[in-house]
């Protein structure tokens, strides 16, 4: 099934069989992309979404120096460009980080939905809120902490979201990002993310190496990051159930 | 009800710097996180010292127009 990370484990919203089956019957194709390729252009006039089934994607501005800002992460399981349906034209651009496979959604099936399935278009609403909720989430790491406190956040939040998708054991995760890719999300140079990893590895609170990431100390990365979850709308005991996970990619 | 306005206030803690390949990395007060090249720091550095005087120099200025 393609779906099934698809809003899982989210607190307050449930996908029934049917409305997973219809999600699922929506699919027209799905499509393998290579790492590190645009796949959406900020103007592309857009007649489908993509649901990501493995791999990360990014969303991402570069300024006018051609120099990046990440504005968002996607990780399996996010209806990654769902707010193109009502918007067509997107003001960001959208590419892969690692290769990733993605289910298509031509926006024709999601009408079908809208106009027949009145609950589940809310929960498609209620996904593109949680993105909206890590946006917020986002401005304020960029807007009031400092460098340690960024990276500790993004990390903690990629912790939560890839153990929702059974992708993390609340502790250590694949996460295919280079440090390059957490400059251009925090905000900071190349030479003051690997300082602030070293700092966070030599305090003992996390160890970030060849894209695989240790935990050591979750509650207190968490702390130095003012990383609060209740954002991510994420059961955190169904998500901590064995059952729900898989074993990170090395 | 009223909601309490909660601004960012001028910063009474300093930023801290320091070197790392060659670069400058001023991290904090609260946000502040950035690189500089050695001659980039020095010059706002010395931007710095300037302003700070000149900052101390209004304090007292007003101190003064209040005490007439």
């Amino acid at each position: 099934m393609f779906t099934e990370r698809f809003l899982r484990h989210r607190r307050g919203v449930h996908l029934d069989v049917d409305e997973r089956a219809r999600v699922e019957a929506s699919i027209s194709e799905i499509r393998t992309l290579p790492p590190r390729t645009n796949i959406v252009m900020a103007g592309d006039v857009l007649s489908q979404s993509m649901l990501l089934l493995e791999g990360f994607m990014s969303r991402y501005i570069d300024d006018r120096n051609g120099l990046r800002q990440l504005v968002a992460v996607h990780v399996p399981g996010d209806f990654v460009d769902l707010h193109a349906f009502p918007l067509k034209i997107l003001d960001h651009d959208v590419a892969t980080v690692t290769a990733a496979t993605v289910a298509i959604v031509p926006h024709s099936a999601l009408e079908v939905i809208a106009r027949d399935m009145p609950a589940l278009t809310r929960k498609l609403w209620f996904s593109t809120l949680i993105d909206a909720a890590i946006h917020r989430a986002w401005l304020f790491r960029l807007g009031r902490l400092d460098a340690v406190g960024r990276v500790a956040h993004f990390i903690s939040e990629t912790n939560v979201r890839l153990m929702s998708a059974g992708l993390s054991d609340g502790r250590r995760f694949a996460l295919g990002l280079i440090q390059s890719d957490l400059a251009e999300i925090c905000g900071l140079t190349n030479v003051h993310i690997n300082r602030v990893l070293r700092q966070l590895r030599e305090e003992r609170l996390c160890v970030f190496r060849s894209s695989l990431v240790e935990i050591l100390e979750p509650e207190k990365l968490a702390a130095r990051g003012q990383f609060d979850p209740a954002y991510l709308y994420i059961d955190l005991q169904s998500a901590e159930s064995p059952s729900s996970r898989q074993r990170p990619n090395p | 009800m009223t909601i309490s306005s909660n601004t960012p206030q001028p910063q009474t803690e300093p930023g801290v710097a320091s070197a790392e390949d060659g670069l400058v990395i001023l991290d904090g007060p609260n946000g502040v996180a950035i690189t500089m090249t050695p001659g980039a720091a020095q010059q706002t550095g010395a931007s710095l010292i300037s302003a700070a005087e000149l900052a101390e120099r209004q304090i007292s200025d007003g101190e003064s127009r209040t005490e007439e």
